[in-house]
């Protein structure tokens, strides 16, 4: 390529080595030397504006004061599955002590919980009966309740009369009846009740409801919703023989059997099948987002896998919800079965602008959001560290990790799924119950109390009157209050 | 850590353990199965369940790819900040420190980050760090414990004959399928898998496996070098008299799977001589190394044998090519 | 000495933008790698396809090599990079950016018939802009453009006594 015939066109150069430089070589020896000034400088920008989005990403940590926080005297009534985890988070709260639990599974769950209780330093009582438990332990300020959704009512109630404030697992009870006289019950004791849908707390379903939603409307006009809890089948619940429940005892607490008690959900006046099992958390997020309650419900859903001798509920559920948004009218469809885990579970947001596609869990669908190609730009977005740059696909064999493994020397296009940059570190429920405890301590307002929690049991257990009578059924506004009177 | 358990070179054979009902989940990026043997199938079936629910809570508490994990909270530490884990983390986190200690840093759930760096207060069940910059992965233990806490689930409901893995990687088998006899496991090339090197008949044994596809490599934490010439590494050890209910009462786990499980690791880049001494050092301890002396698992192979002369170890049945 | 091609006055002030704008793409490149958290070469390598993909697999499959491999690439593009902003050896630098791009090509070349996950934003048929870009970097070689405006100037200037080949 060094064309040896090239004649020397540049006006005059040096032609002979030994003279010395001129002023002008060195003017030109220097020229480029500033676009290496310039990329500096834009180097330095560019990296403050990517620390600047991180920073801005970082959820801020709630500073939990150590020293001044207030111990609290808890107890625990139902040791179940749920029961346990909840135990569990509940040890990353300061400031609680643990007094009771109460468990009518004596040799198994509660032996269990009092066990892991004992380990980390609570000195506890185990109880059978709540009513034992609220007389011999008066030092007890809140009761967190576990139990099969037919026992929340009058737990919850009895523990509120008896002067408790009160964490109730969701479903928050298994008939409106039941929802209604503890809405009543929190008003006329004045005491707390906070219903566990736990996703009211997650940062990052209320870092989308407040900014990504409400302040930075990035999704625009929010017409269809979608989501799911597709399960695999699974065995029954089952429990070992050495540890059955005396029958006298099971039919005292209202269960016909063992397998009636271990798989309560299944069966009617105990629970509510899959889509008040599953549903009604993500049925509680819609309203949440949508920012109003349905107006109608249509429904279908059938036993159309499992045996019905010991499956009384759907376990197949299909629903439309019909809303009429500040925005204007939106639907949304919910799906819950347990015949085949495909996708798991996830709640999508459609709106003209874009999609919020988000689920509970840290591992899957963790939150991601996708601008329509007509939505405005939403780099203002990212430089607030509302939401992640936009995600370039990974390469299919590539090791986790190794984030951006490509060696081209070329930038890639943005394709524009950017990510929801907040994540729950603290264990799952943790944030929920932290919230009730500094309600406790008068720190701060219950994120999902008694009248929200009833709003979500009326839109969730209208499913299954639907699916019953098979017909489009009218929510009217007052049905999600409750009036004066029960 | 670089695991693929898929090629662990461990496997179940003959018929009377393939007629054994298998229950099986994935989880902690492997697949988590149990055998088992029991008159009422439905009753088996529920234990199994039973069992395998717990490998998902495990993989909540243990794993460093969930954000909420006790492992990432602990990986996202500052100097002089602490943080509280549930017992099973912490009792893992102890297991993986002692075998740090056992086996003189080769098998390091740090990979050479600094474990000293990591305070456990096992009465507070909380973990410290006194630097920050350690990150954990207790991917070399994490499964054998898992498998370890199963077979207590299983023994909790009765049933006794059984084998439960995670990814024949971790091995724990209780009574064998027929009276007196353990059940047939066979150890083979993982280059090869259909070369059985030796067959063990496994009762009450826990029995871990670390074996390296072609092209993958593990690393040895004391010196951050890939080690060479190892192709595969087994170890098996006698699972302790079980102590009935002791596991519900809180008492410490003997959890000898998660042993073995490290000690697998550990294997792939000690020296010889180290094993050697480690396995007289450890009653009932027994260990196989599959050496490589050509490049690249082309060439020839050969099995090492270490420990196992003690009576209550393992029954190799036999040892060399079959 | 090699004897240089020299193109008018303002094609020689061309080839300066350019050979600036090229070395600002490797510098930036190569900052940004060395910068990431843990980037590495590997998902690159491990997909390689055509005549050289079993090379470039071994590569990113031996720990030790890839390790190599990365240090040189992240380095290397800043190196050069910087070299070509200000005109410094550039010929060396115009050579070294050649052959990474020569490499860069070669792992995951455009030919027909290839599919590729990695995303690109253009469509390329055994053309694409490593392969321009390289081109760009042989004109640069070739008229040595940092001996025009650049630091080669003032190296040449103090260092190179010999005279250089007379021109007419
Ligand atoms: N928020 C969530 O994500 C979530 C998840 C799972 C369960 N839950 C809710 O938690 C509750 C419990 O569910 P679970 O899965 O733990 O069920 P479970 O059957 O595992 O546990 C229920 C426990 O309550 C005990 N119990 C039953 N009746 C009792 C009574 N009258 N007095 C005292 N103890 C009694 C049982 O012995 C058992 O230990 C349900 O309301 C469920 O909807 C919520």
């Amino acid at each position: 390529m060094a064309g040896e015939d090239g004649k020397d066109k540049v006006a005059p150069r040096t032609t002979e080595g030994q003279r010395k430089l001129d002023r002008r070589d060195v003017l030109m020896g220097l020229s480029t030397v500033p676009a290496l000034g310039l990329f500096g400088y834009a180097w330095r920008k560019q990296n403050q504006v990517k620390q600047a989005a991180a920073r801005a990403a970082v959820a801020p940590r709630e500073a939990a004061a150590a020293g001044d926080v207030r111990e609290v005297n808890v107890a625990l009534l139902g040791a179940g599955a749920q029961g346990q985890v909840l135990t569990e988070a509940m040890q990353r709260i300061p400031g609680l002590r643990f007094r009771a639990v109460c468990d009518i599974w004596t040799e198994y769950n509660q032996r269990r919980v009092v066990n892991t209780l004992k380990r980390y330093g609570h000195e506890v009582n185990g109880y059978v009966d709540y009513r034992e438990m609220l007389d011999k332990e008066p030092a007890i300020e809140a009761v967190v309740i576990a139990t099969p959704d037919f026992w929340h009512a009058e737990h919850a109630i009895a523990c509120m009369k008896a002067g408790k404030h009160v964490y109730c697992e969701k479903e928050m009870s298994n008939t409106l009846e039941g929802a209604r006289n503890m809405v009543l019950a929190a008003r006329e004791t004045g005491k707390l009740l906070q219903i566990g849908h736990q996703r009211r707390s997650n940062p990052r379903y209320i870092h989308c409801h407040d900014k990504l939603l409400k302040e930075a409307n990035l999704l625009g006009r929010i017409v269809t919703v979608n989501g799911q809890w597709n399960r695999a089948v699974a065995a029954d619940l089952g429990a070992p023989d050495r540890y059955a429940i005396p029958q006298a005892t099971l039919t005292q607490f209202g269960f016909k059997d063992m397998h009636q008690f271990r798989n309560w959900r299944w069966y009617k006046g105990l629970g509510g099948g899959p889509i008040v099992d599953l549903g009604s958390h993500q049925i509680d997020i819609y309203s949440w987002f949508l920012g109003s309650n349905p107006t109608h419900v249509t429904a279908s859903g059938g036993l159309l896998y499992h045996d019905p001798k010991t499956h009384e509920w759907y376990d197949t559920v299909m629903v439309i919800y019909d809303y009429m948004t500040p925005a204007g009218p939106a639907k949304a469809y919910y799906q819950t079965q347990t015949t085949n885990g495909s996708q798991g579970y996830f709640e999508t947001f459609m709106g003209d602008q874009g999609t919020l596609l988000i689920s509970e869990s840290e591992l899957n669908n963790p939150g991601s959001i996708y601008r329509d190609p007509n939505a405005p730009a939403w780099d203002a977005w990212i430089q607030k560290g509302y939401i992640g740059a936009p995600v370039i696909p990974e390469a299919k064999d590539e090791e986790e990790g190794a984030s951006g493994a490509i060696a081209d020397v070329r930038e890639s296009a943005a394709p524009d799924r950017h990510k929801v940059p907040v994540a729950l570190t603290d264990p799952y429920h943790q944030p929920h119950l932290q919230n009730f405890f500094d309600a406790v301590r008068g720190k701060a307002r219950l994120n999902c109390p008694a009248e929200v929690g009833y709003e979500s049991a009326v839109a969730v257990l209208k499913v299954n009157e639907a699916i019953e009578s098979n017909t489009r059924l009218a929510f009217r506004p007052e049905d999600f209050k409750v009036g004066g009177e029960a | 850590m670089s695991q693929p358990d898929e090629e662990s070179g461990l496997r179940i054979e003959g018929r009377r353990a393939r007629d054994a009902r298998r229950h099986s989940h994935e989880a902690m990026h492997t697949v988590f199965e149990v055998y088992a043997l029991h008159p009422d199938a439905r009753y088996a079936a529920q234990a199994a369940e039973a069992a395998l629910a717990l490998t998902q809570r495990l993989e909540r508490d243990l794993s460093r790819f969930i954000a909420n994990s006790d492992i990432s909270r602990i990986n996202r530490l500052e100097a002089g900040e602490a943080t509280r884990v549930s017992l099973e983390t912490l009792e893992c986190l102890v297991i993986a420190r002692h075998m740090f200690e056992v086996t003189d840093g080769a098998f390091d759930i740090s990979i050479g980050t600094g474990l000293s760096s990591i305070e456990l207060d096992e009465d507070a069940l909380v973990v410290r760090a006194t630097q920050p910059g350690v990150r954990l992965d207790l991917g070399g233990i994490g499964k054998g414990y898992a498998v370890d806490l199963m077979a207590d689930v299983l023994e909790e409901w009765g049933l006794r004959v059984a084998l439960v893995h995670g990814g024949f990687s971790s091995v724990l088998a209780l009574d064998g399928p027929v009276d007196g006899e353990g059940w047939p496991l066979t150890l083979s090339d993982p280059a090869a898998p259909a070369r059985v090197l030796a067959r063990l008949s496994a009762c009450q044994t826990s029995i871990g496996a670390s074996g390296l596809v072609k092209g993958d490599h593990i690393v040895d934490p004391r010196t951050g070098e890939p080690v060479r010439g190892r192709r595969a590494a087994w170890v098996a050890a006698p699972r302790p008299a079980t102590r009935g209910q002791a596991a519900a009462d809180g008492a410490p786990r003997l959890a000898v799977t998660a042993v073995t499980d490290a000690l697998t690791t550990a294997c792939m880049v000690m020296s010889v001589d180290e094993i050697t001494a480690l396995c007289a050092r450890s009653p009932g301890l027994e260990a196989w190394v599959l050496e490589d002396h050509g490049q690249d698992g082309a060439g020839e192979a050969g099995l090492r044998h270490f420990g196992g002369m003690h009576s209550d170890g393992p029954v190799a049945l036999q040892t060399g090519d079959a | 000495m090699m004897a240089e091609t020299r193109a008018s006055h303002w094609a020689m002030v061309g080839i300066t933008v350019m050979r600036v704008l090229v070395g600002w793409h490797f510098l930036y490149e190569g900052l940004a790698k060395l910068t990431a958290d843990s980037w590495s070469a590997a998902g690159f390598m491990k997909q390689s396809r055509g005549p050289f993909a079993g090379f470039f697999r071994w590569l990113a499959s031996d720990p030790t090599m890839l390790a190599y491999s990365d240090t040189i690439t992240m380095w290397g593009l800043s190196i050069v990079g910087a070299c070509l902003i200000l005109g410094l050896f550039t010929r060396l630098a115009s050579l070294g950016g050649i052959g990474f791009l020569m490499l860069f090509y070669l792992c995951n070349p455009p030919f027909i018939g290839y599919f590729y996950t990695i995303p690109s934003e253009g469509s390329y048929l055994i053309v694409n802009k490593n392969l321009v870009e390289l081109a760009a970097l042989v004109v640069i070689f070739a008229t040595g453009s940092g001996t025009f405006a650049g630091i080669d100037r003032i190296v040449h200037g103090l260092w190179v006594r010999k005279p250089r080949l007379a021109r007419a």
